[in-house]
């Protein structure tokens, strides 16, 4: 069946991807975060619900669980790496097959080599990069713990619309063969259009001078290292998802066997 | 929605069509919500334990 074959498929190839990341996040971003956590404890409290007078990290209220730092914490970004991994290839996954069968099976077919499959991977894996992180960080750059910013559930909603334009208009850019394709270019812009929820006053607010200035420095290195992180992770994916359809998925969309029709088509 | 094909290929039955579109939707439904739950979840257990994800792969956190 279809659905379970994808599903498994978007286990492997998110198992593999989550550890990947996890490693290249701990080489080059969680160091940052966990600077950025020294700085956070020092600055003075903006709000009873932001004390950490318990220790914890980042707990929203005083008994809220939270992974103790070191091993366990570790653990559990791992595993929600992994999740967030196999969550984006069933997104990229049923589009990519989809996107195949519409061209008959041609790009992404075993029998035309691996190496079609990786290039299209990398295109597609490229393309999550900037609807999932480029684009939406233009806006709102990724952030570090103790940083003031505009209300959660406005971003988050920025996050989102910016995230469902930047697909929406990619694809008719890339995928529609129509003159009308250009008007993905206005989807694409509609979130910025929009504008996305500004923090009034400083990132930094409750920080000593010295302190807002090296989390400055921070964030402009963390910014870097997400962006080259989250890149990696998509380019991994679209290769292994582009693989995992070519090989798994193709054979059940096109019914038509690749050697038969190109027979047909040489005749 | 137009979910017709390019000429070469045999054209599926109808339900078979619609089988196809409901699993690969499924799919994709089922990869939104677990984006959500590891990004956007507002649980203070699921935000704890996704929280250095959360700020790796730029989504807003606090």
């Amino acid at each position: 069946m279809l659905f379970r074959r994808l599903f498994l498929c978007a286990l492997f190839v998110g198992l593999l991807t989550g550890i990947f990341d996890s490693a290249v996040q701990r080489w080059q971003v969680v160091p940052l975060i966990l600077a950025a956590e020294v700085f956070e404890e020092s600055a003075v409290p903006q709000g009873a619900e932001h004390a950490h007078a318990d220790g914890a990290a980042h707990s929203h209220g005083p008994q809220a669980w939270a992974p103790q730092d070191g091993l366990e914490r570790t653990a559990y970004t791992v595993l929600a790496n992994v999740l967030n991994a196999i969550g984006s290839a069933l997104l990229l996954m049923p589009l990519l097959a989809f996107w195949n069968r519409q061209r008959a099976g041609q790009p992404l077919a075993l029998h035309k080599g691996y190496g079609a499959s990786v290039r299209y991977g990398l295109l597609w894996g490229a393309a999550g990069w900037v609807c999932l992180f480029a684009l939406p960080a233009l806006g709102q750059p990724p952030e570090l713990p103790g940083m003031q910013a505009a209300a959660l559930q406005a971003r988050q909603v920025w996050w989102t619309l910016t995230v469902a334009c930047g697909a929406g208009g990619l694809a008719m850019l890339c995928l529609v063969q129509a003159k009308w394709r250009v008007l993905g270019l206005g989807l694409l812009v509609l979130p910025f259009a929009i504008g996305a929820p500004q923090h009034a006053g400083s990132s930094f607010a409750g920080m000593e001078a010295d302190v807002a200035l090296q989390m400055q420095q921070l964030v402009a290195r963390f910014v870097v290292a997400t962006a080259v992180a989250s890149a990696l992770q998509w380019l991994l994916l679209g290769t292994l998802s582009a693989l995992a359809v070519a090989r798994w998925l193709s054979p059940l969309l096109n019914p038509v066997a690749p050697a038969t029709r190109l027979e047909g088509t040489a005749s | 929605m137009n979910i017709s094909t390019p000429s070469i290929t045999i054209t599926p039955t109808t339900t078979a069509a619609i089988s196809m579109l409901a699993q690969l939707g499924a799919a994709l439904l089922l990869g939104l919500v677990m984006l959500y739950a590891v990004g956007f979840s507002e649980a203070s257990v699921a935000h704890n334990a996704a929280h250095d994800v959360r700020h790796a792969t730029g989504r807003p956190c606090h």
